[in-house]
Order: C-alpha cells, then sequence, then structure tokens
C-alpha cells in the first residue's frame, strides 16, 4: 500500500507495528475458548428443528436420556422453570433460549443432551424425537409484507430502541421494523422528471464462515456465573444475561479470550444464555462448540430486494430517488431493525439529492436468522445503486466517472437525513480509483471467447450511533503500561491499534504496552466490537484515559521537581523511594449524536463516515460464463492510518471476502426451507486460487479530525464497493448486466444467451 | 463420531478376512471417510488399516504400476510419472489441495467413486487396470469397469485394490480438463479425459454423471477426425445429448451439457497440443 513516510512526531501511531499477538498465535500460545476445558465440565449437543414452522405437540427425550454416559437432556420447558420469560434478543426479545411452543426455521435449538463424552452427546442427540404441527412458512422477504404465514404472534421489542417502541404488541405482522425518510418533494420532482430509470436488485443469504466457529463456556455457583466466550460484545452478553436471570451485573462475569474471526457472527447473545441456563440446571461447567456446519442455523447475512427509481436531468444530474428496501431477518431479529434503519438512511448513496423518499423494511421469515456481517447492511445497499448508476450512466452515455462526479455528495453539503458531509474524501477516493484503473488509458477488450471489461463503485456508511466505549489505562512503576478495554481482539489487530494509541499519548514504545482482554470484572463497559467503530470509540477512550495517566504523571514530575521529561520509573522511585505505585487514567467516550425525526431527520447521524470505492477488470468466458477477476484496485478514506500495513489487510481481506459473496456464495434452501448445502464441501468460500491476478490497496490521505490522531474505523471498508465493480465491469465486456447475486458463471453464461438470442 | 474399532493388520489376507464383517471399512488415506464419518453418513464398527500392508511404491516396466496406498503427493513429484504419463502430474497439480495430496492415496482416490473426482475418468481414458485382492485371490478389472454408480464400485466388501497399472503412452496424446462453477477448489461440475492414440479417439466424462463414463457416440464422431471442426462440433453435441446429466448445486442440466459441450472440445484441442 502506498503510504507517507512515518512521522517523527506521532513515533508510534502511523507505525506498521507488527501485531503484539503474532508470536502467540504462530505458536500456538494464544488463548482460545475452543481450548478450554474445566474440571467436571459437560459438553452439550443442540438436537434442531427439521420443520420450517410449526407447533411443537411433543418432544421425547427417553431414547437419548437412556444412552449410556448421557447426564442430562434439557428441552425449552425446563428452561421455563429457571426463567419464566426466557427470551433475549438485542432489539427484540423474541428468541427463546431453546424452541417454546413452535419452531421458526429448520435448525433452531430444540433441545440439549449433555454428557462429559461430546461424541455420548453427539449420538444421543440424534435419538431425540420431536414431533410439529406443521404451519404455513414463509421464505421471501417480499411476500412476507403480506403473507398469511405469521412468524412471531406478537412483536416484543426489547425496549432499547425508540423506533421500535410503537411495535410492542403488535400481531399478525412480519414487518420488524418499517423505517422511513423523506427529504424535499420526490413526487413532484419524479413527476417533472426528464428521464427516469427503474431498477430491482436481489442479495442472498450468506454466512459469515469464521474459522473459529461459535463457542461458550459457563460455569457457575449458586450466587454467580462466569461465562468464557468467543464473543464481539462481552457488555452486552453481561447486561442480558442478568436481565435474563433477574440477577445484578456484577454476579456476572463474561470473559473473552482472542477470537478466531467474527464479522458479525459473535455479536449480542448467541450459545451464551444457553450455557449459563444448563450450568445453572446441572451445577457443572457446561461447554458448547458448534461445528462448521452448525453456524448456518445461527447468524446468516440478509438477503434483500431493493427497488431503486431515479429522476434524472437529460445532462446527468439526479434530482430524486426513491428507494424501496425489504431485508429478510430470518425466524429472529437479532439487529436486524438496526441494519434496516442505519443501512436505510444511505440508501440513495453518496449524492447529492434534494428529494429523497427511502422505505425500509426489517422482515421476519422461516430462515436461519440474520444480522450483522462485515458492512451491517451496505454491500447490499451499494450493489444496487452502484448497479443503478452505472446503468444510468451508460443509458445517457455519460461516463460512470464523471456522471458521478456530476454528482458527488461533496463536504458541507446535506446528506439524506439533512446531516452535513464532514471528514469523508468521497472526491478524492473517486478520483484515486479512477487513477489507479487508469480509467482515461486505452484498454484491452480481448477478443473470441474471452471477454475483458472494468467497471467501478464508490460506497460510504455511517457509523453506528449512540454508543459508549470506556477504557482504562494502568501505568506500572518501571514506565510499562497496561490498557483495559473490552474491545475484543477478533483477529483484526485491535490490540496493537490500542497498544500504539496508549504508547503515543504516554510516549513509551508499543511494545512496552499490553492489553487485558475483555473481562468484564476487570474492563470496563464497551458496546461492541462492530461496525468498524472500536478504533473511534474505543480508541478515543483508550487516548483519553492515557492522557488522564500521562496528566497525573506529569504532575508528578513538577510536584517531585523533576524536568519534564524524566523517565516515568524515575518518576515513581523518587516518590516511593523504590519501585513501587502505578497511576491509573480513565477514559470515558461518547460521541455527541441527535436521533432522527420521524422524517429521518437530524443534524447529526453518525460520528464518521467511511467511504470506500473499488476497481476491478475481468476476464469473461463468454462460452461458460466464468468472471475472473484479473485486476482489484480498493480505495478507502479510513483518516489518517494507526498501523499502515494492517489497514491494508483490512481493506483486501474484506474486498476478498465480498467477491466470494459476489460471485459463488449461496445458501441455497429447497421449497421447504431446507438448507441444502450445510458444508465446506457445498458452500464455498474464496480460495487462494480465487484471487484476483492483482491487488492493489490505498488508503487516501485524509484525517478524520475527532479520530484519535485523524483515524477511523476500516474493517468493513473494503467490502463496500465489489458486488456492483463486478457487475458493471461484466457489462462493460460482454454487454449483459445482473441484478442478482451471487453473478455464478451459470448466470452470466444464461444473460449471455439471453442477449445473443435477441440480437 | 461413534467410537469404532481400528485394525493395523500386517498382511493382505487379515486385511481381507478382518473386512468380512458387518459394517468395517477399509482406512487408507482417510481424507474423505473422516469427512463422512463425521458427518454421521458412515459409522463403522470397525476401520481396516492399509497402512502396514507394503502396498506403496511406483514401479515402471513398460507400464507403471502403482502401489494402493501411493500418495497422490507421491505420484504427482515422481519423476518417471512426469516422464511418461505428464497428463497424469499435470491433472494432480490441481487434484483438491496439497494437505490432502499429502494423505489420500492411489487407490482411495479409486474406490471412492465419488464421480466428481479427477483420477478415475483419466485413468479410466489411459486404460487403466486395478489389481483387486479378495478371499479367493486376485483379479483385474478395468477402472471404467469399477464403478456402479454415486459413491458405488464393483468390489465386494472383502475385496482390496492392490495396484494400479497403466499401459505405456507410447503415441498417445491425453489430456483432462475440469471446470468448477464455484470456487476455483471447488469438486468440478464437468471433467473430461480425452485421449487420442493414432486415429482412435477415448472420451470419460466424471462429475456430471453419477459415475465416470466413456461417451461411446462422442468417440465415433471423432475416429479419425480429432483435427476436423465440424466433427468436433458434432462430438460435442453428441456428447452432452448421450451424457445422463441432473441439476445439482453445480449447475442445473442444461448448464452442465453447455459446459460438457465446450469442454469436450477443449480438452480435445489440448490432448493434440499435448507434447508426447
Amino acid at each position: 500500500m502506498k503510504r507517507a513516510g512515518q512521522s517523527t512526531e506521532t513515533p508510534q501511531v502511523g507505525r506498521s507495528v507488527p501485531r503484539l499477538e503474532s508470536w502467540l498465535k504462530v505458536t500456538g500460545r494464544a488463548e482460545y475458548v475452543h481450548n478450554l476445558r474445566l474440571p467436571g465440565m459437560l459438553y452439550g449437543k443442540i438436537c434442531r428443528s427439521t420443520v420450517a414452522h410449526g407447533r411443537i405437540k411433543r418432544i421425547d427425550v427417553a431414547a437419548a436420556q437412556a444412552v449410556g454416559g448421557v447426564y442430562r437432556v434439557v428441552t425449552g420447558e425446563d428452561i421455563r422453570k429457571l426463567i419464566p420469560e426466557p427470551y433475549y434478543g438485542p432489539a427484540f426479545h423474541d428468541q427463546p433460549v431453546l424452541a417454546l411452543e413452535k419452531v421458526r426455521y429448520v435448525g433452531e435449538p430444540v433441545a440439549v443432551v449433555l454428557a462429559a463424552d461430546p461424541h455420548v452427546a453427539e449420538e444421543a442427540a440424534h435419538l431425540v424425537v420431536a414431533e410439529y404441527e406443521e404451519l404455513p412458512a414463509v421464505y421471501d422477504e417480499v411476500e412476507a409484507v403480506s403473507s398469511k404465514a405469521i412468524v412471531h404472534d406478537a412483536l416484543k421489542p426489547a425496549g432499547t430502541f425508540p423506533d421500535l417502541k410503537h411495535l410492542k404488541g403488535k400481531t399478525n405482522t412480519n414487518v420488524a421494523l418499517d423505517f422511513r425518510l423523506r427529504r424535499g418533494d420526490p413526487d413532484t420532482a419524479m413527476g417533472k422528471a426528464e428521464r427516469v430509470f427503474e431498477h430491482r436488485f436481489r442479495t442472498q443469504q450468506v454466512m459469515h464462515t469464521p474459522l473459529e466457529p461459535l463457542v461458550s463456556v459457563a460455569e457457575s455457583t449458586d450466587s454467580s456465573i462466569t461465562i468464557h466466550t468467543a464473543s464481539q460484545s462481552p457488555s452486552f452478553v453481561r447486561i442480558e444475561i442478568a436481565r435474563l436471570l433477574g440477577w445484578p451485573e456484577n454476579r456476572v462475569r463474561v470473559r473473552v479470550p482472542f477470537l478466531g474471526g467474527g464479522f458479525g457472527a459473535k455479536l449480542y447473545i448467541k450459545l451464551e444464555a444457553l450455557v449459563s441456563v444448563l450450568s445453572l440446571l446441572t451445577r457443572k461447567p457446561v461447554k458448547i462448540s458448534l461445528t462448521m456446519e452448525e453456524q448456518f442455523f445461527t447468524i446468516t447475512k440478509h438477503a434483500s430486494t431493493f427497488r431503486i427509481k431515479s429522476a434524472v436531468t437529460q445532462d446527468g444530474r439526479i434530482v430524486a430517488r426513491e428507494c424501496e428496501v425489504w431485508w429478510n431477518g430470518g425466524a429472529y431479529a437479532d439487529i436486524g431493525p438496526r441494519v434496516t434503519q442505519k443501512s436505510g438512511f444511505t440508501a440513495p448513496g453518496p449524492y447529492d439529492i434534494d428529494n429523497v423518499r427511502i422505505d425500509s423494511y426489517a422482515l421476519y421469515t422461516n430462515l436461519p436468522p440474520a444480522g450483522a456481517l462485515r458492512g451491517f447492511g451496505i454491500p447490499q445497499l451499494v450493489w444496487a445503486y452502484e448497479s443503478h448508476t452505472d446503468m444510468i450512466a451508460r443509458e445517457l452515455g455519460i461516463d460512470p466517472i464523471e456522471f458521478r462526479r456530476r454528482n458527488l455528495l461533496r463536504e458541507g453539503r446535506p446528506q439524506a437525513t439533512g446531516t452535513r458531509m464532514k471528514d469523508a474524501a468521497l472526491e478524492k477516493v473517486l478520483e484515486r480509483v479512477a487513477a489507479l484503473m487508469n480509467w482515461n488509458d486505452a484498454f484491452d477488450r480481448g477478443g473470441g471467447t474471452l471477454r475483458r471489461g472494468r467497471g467501478i463503485a464508490l460506497g460510504f456508511k455511517a457509523c453506528i450511533a449512540n454508543t459508549t466505549s470506556l477504557a482504562a489505562v494502568n501505568v506500572n512503576a518501571d514506565g510499562s503500561c497496561t490498557v483495559y478495554t473490552s474491545c475484543v481482539d477478533m483477529g483484526q489487530a485491535s490490540d496493537t491499534a490500542m497498544a500504539q494509541i496508549a504508547a503515543e499519548v504516554l510516549r513509551i514504545p508499543t511494545e512496552a504496552v499490553t492489553v487485558v482482554h475483555s473481562d468484564t470484572d476487570v474492563t470496563p463497559f464497551d458496546m461492541a466490537t462492530l461496525g468498524s467503530r472500536s478504533l473511534f470509540h474505543s480508541g478515543n477512550a483508550v487516548k483519553l484515559a492515557a492522557e488522564d495517566a500521562i496528566g497525573k504523571i506529569d504532575q508528578l514530575r513538577q510536584e517531585l521537581h523533576l524536568p519534564a521529561d524524566a523517565p516515568i520509573a524515575d518518576v515513581f522511585k523518587k516518590k516511593y523511594g523504590m519501585r513501587a505505585g502505578s497511576v491509573m487514567g480513565a477514559g470515558n467516550f461518547i460521541p455527541p449524536y441527535t436521533p432522527p425525526d420521524e422524517n429521518g431527520q437530524t443534524d447529526n447521524a453518525t460520528p464518521f463516515w467511511m467511504v470506500g470505492a473499488t476497481g476491478v477488470e475481468v476476464e469473461v468466458d463468454t462460452e461458460t460464463g466464468r468472471v475472473r477477476l484479473t485486476r482489484l484496485v480498493n480505495v478507502a478514506d479510513v483518516g489518517a492510518p494507526i498501523n499502515p500495513r494492517i489497514v491494508e489487510t483490512q481493506l483486501s481481506g474484506a474486498a476478498i471476502m465480498q467477491l466470494g459473496f459476489s460471485l459463488f456464495e449461496k445458501m441455497q434452501f429447497d421449497a421447504d426451507g431446507q438448507l441444502r448445502n450445510a458444508s465446506f464441501a457445498e458452500y464455498k468460500i474464496p480460495g487462494f486460487h480465487d484471487l484476483p491476478g492483482e491487488i492493489v490497496n490505498e488508503a487516501v490521505v485524509a484525517q478524520q479530525s475527532t479520530g484519535p490522531f485523524g483515524g477511523k474505523g476500516v474493517g468493513e471498508t473494503g467490502t463496500f464497493g465489489v458486488s456492483p465493480a463486478i457487475a458493471n465491469a461484466i457489462h462493460d465486456a460482454v454487454g449483459v448486466r445482473l441484478t442478482s447475486l451471487p453473478m455464478n458463471p451459470e448466470a452470466v453464461f444464461n444473460a449471455i444467451s439471453i442477449k445473443s438470442g435477441r440480437e | 463420531m461413534t467410537p469404532f474399532e481400528l485394525a493395523e493388520p500386517g498382511t493382505l489376507a487379515q486385511a481381507v478376512s478382518l473386512l468380512d464383517a458387518e459394517n468395517a471399512r477399509p482406512l487408507s488415506g482417510g481424507t474423505a471417510l473422516m469427512l463422512m464419518m463425521k458427518a454421521g453418513v458412515l459409522r463403522p464398527a470397525r476401520l481396516v488399516s492399509l497402512r502396514k500392508l507394503g502396498l506403496d511404491g511406483i514401479r515402471v516396466d513398460g507400464e507403471l504400476r502403482i502401489g494402493a496406498m501411493t500418495s497422490l503427493r507421491e505420484l504427482e513429484r515422481s519423476a518417471q510419472v512426469k516422464a511418461g504419463w505428464p497428463v497424469i502430474t499435470r491433472a494432480l497439480r490441481t487434484l483438491s489441495n496439497v494437505r490432502v495430496r499429502n494423505v489420500a492415496t492411489v487407490g482411495g482416490a479409486l474406490a471412492h467413486a465419488d464421480p466428481h473426482m479427477d483420477l478415475p475418468p483419466l485413468l479410466a481414458a489411459l486404460g487403466a487396470q486395478v489389481t483387486i485382492a479378495g478371499p479367493r485371490g486376485e483379479r483385474r478389472l478395468a477402472v471404467e469397469a469399477l464403478y456402479a454408480g454415486y459413491l458405488e464400485n464393483t468390489l465386494a466388501r472383502d475385496e482390496l485394490i492392490t495396484q494400479v497399472t497403466i499401459p505405456s503412452m507410447g503415441k498417445t496424446r491425453a489430456a483432462y480438463l475440469k471446470c468448477t462453477t464455484r470456487s476455483a477448489d471447488d469438486w468440478p461440475a464437468v471433467g473430461i479425459a480425452v485421449a487420442i492414440d493414432g486415429d482412435e479417439v477415448r472420451v470419460v466424462l466424471g462429475a456430471a454423471t453419477d459415475k465416470p463414463v466413456r461417451l461411446a457416440a462422442a468417440e465415433r464422431l471423432l475416429k479419425g477426425r480429432a483435427a476436423d471442426p465440424k466433427a468436433l462440433d458434432e462430438a460435442a453435441e453428441a456428447a452432452a445429448e448421450e451424457a445422463s446429466i441432473e441439476g445439482d448445486s453445480h449447475g442445473s442440466a442444461a448448464y452442465k451439457k453447455q459446459l460438457v459441450r465446450v469442454y469436450l472440445k477443449r480438452t480435445v484441442h489440448e490432448a493434440r497440443r499435448a507434447i508426447h
């Protein structure tokens, strides 16, 4: 990646410090929950629903219970004896710890077999027999709006989010949120428009596939519980478990070591409530480790349908845009309603449009639940609006980059919410992707059965609000430093970034800093590690904590008549007469935010904007429809990179992940809602041979004025533009337009066949 | 996975007798077997390891003789194979991945009978034979005749493949091409092996059908005319017509027939260009 020379003013920040934990990881010593074994521990194996929607008639556990070595078989009704209302969820309290009365998707947990030997638990789990009275089911997000099949009898908002309160107790609906935004007068503008374009786009349901599947262990006494879990949100887990049990938060301890990838799969509650309840019921430690296959039945990415309509002047100015988005949330809301709203308000794209109408719907269906997946809905939206943008530009005969330039949302201009753009380098990112693609140069278009094309796409994202991060920094008597944060390092190298920030403030080397992993008995509250928020939020909290500590140390230097640059160890030695003591700094960060009004309008929608653009060059085999990327260009505004090397791997990693979602990943369901490809043999993710011939990553020169040392989040940015850039390049190569993901060879071949049939 | 007994016999006779039991299975590399056991598809009570039978090794005496327990990686790296049967070396480079090739064996790859595997169609096109040991001694069988259907071979439960014999290539030119429709390392949607020996052309299709099959109609049309574009077009149509292809997660039947057309032509071209 291109990067500026290392600054001497900030010797720690802006340096590609090797990851602090890399040695532990390559020598197999890094701590993961997967490796945890406690004395007397039971292993749980989940039995899952075989029907998509049904009333539970009976669950017969006798045969499973009779297997030698089985400790106990637990069903939803057993849990009710401990917790009368065992429902959880961040947006709705809709998900039972184990199914109660009804099942709502194939694969829903119905019972758990516990045994000291995991193989015994697995064998016995096959013997649990559940009978259902099948109910009509709904799978499609658009059909779910008017379907007679109703997934939940009554809606139960959690009370956390004000925009869900009006849904409380609502019956006979699958709509878990109807977000609306109105700006200007879209009807009049559409009516008077010179040209109107309307298109419809689809995305498919896919899965996160973290290399470490979900895993949790709980150990309990009568008055306390400790949960060791691979979670991105330990603070939320504590709050939710305390709420379910009716216990004070300080009796629930949540520990999170390293994660083997998260991508949004390990947020909120997944297995934590289940292992907690099982531990309390059995008075033994209980572990549940999902298999890779079981993850498909736990959390996924929303399939979606997006209808987008634009009014455009003949010379290529977009004057109005209508967006209608349906999000397929599956059987339980998880964080889907937040995806619907948070992503919803950027649905018109990074363009300056006076008249906007957005309707964004979260739908319940009888499929596995959908939640956050690296982009929080943004890749689904950018897929539609950047395909649409290219289609309009080509129809009007305007160069696609020039068309974007004419409509770009410039610094200081209001976005659809009315919030004015600030520190969003849209213009720079667009111009850099054009330059790195050599857009104005001649391009080899191939020939025969191998045609070449190129395309770009530009996306943006608002960071989740309103969220808090706290941190503490302890400076030890020898001048080394310990950072306490509940930010979770799931492979994105947040430990290293937080250490760099603390070290910069304390004027010590990054290598002198250690980071204590999330432990709610030890580390302070942090909303969650999600949505690219942590570098900004936790990073600001760590910076504040380190500033607090260094302020106290500077004060000591004065009091002790030491020079301003006296080594920290000397300060402690002089104060205590020997090596003793420590100085603790605290940081509490919450950025300003204004909630939107009933039209989705607010003067402060987000703490910061993320901007990402993708350019691709492709080769299309016209006889098979196979698409090969020969070049992939990722350009982003990440503010000032704290660690340039890690920024680069985040950009390329995100883009490669989205490449799989663009070209071939797809959860395939049959007519009864059964998943046909819940394995790595049949659900393929990109491997080394799928990588583009050349990958270019660039962070534009930028500053996030409110970020720690000018930095902001990067984890998701590389995903934004990949799918539409590929679709635009395929169109450029062979003149066919794909509007549904994935763009697998058969879809491309069929589109080519239809086109050549027409000609 | 259920607990099982692991037997490690030191002689073929012991192995054959240990296999003559309900729910006993031979274990060679185990790469496919373990996945099937983890998925609960197979639940054997006894696994009979073939590791101590001395069945590995590559010998060339005009013919190529490969011990059934030879790893795919050994075969891939054999200088003798590369010199005499380069099409095998080329095919192995994209067979699964190096971790699997290090462990999976030639005998296992042939006996498993998953139609998506690369070696069965290729070795069938090269006229390979397997030596099979059983309670009544040895027999030989063409690789082409080894398959009964999807995951079904024609071996009795107490029979084992001990060796594969591949005739000298002579002037035969051969190629194997495959096509994946998801990731590059996916199981193929179509795999085609072509061997051209003078006027005779052998064509074996894998992956798209429930077992590897000779495409007789395509072979007839190509006989003596492999260089004729018209014959090639006709053979491609005939191949798509004669193969019994059903849609699956790799693609619809119509699309896979298209892949058969395209890859038949590409494989014939590749075979004609092959250096040998």
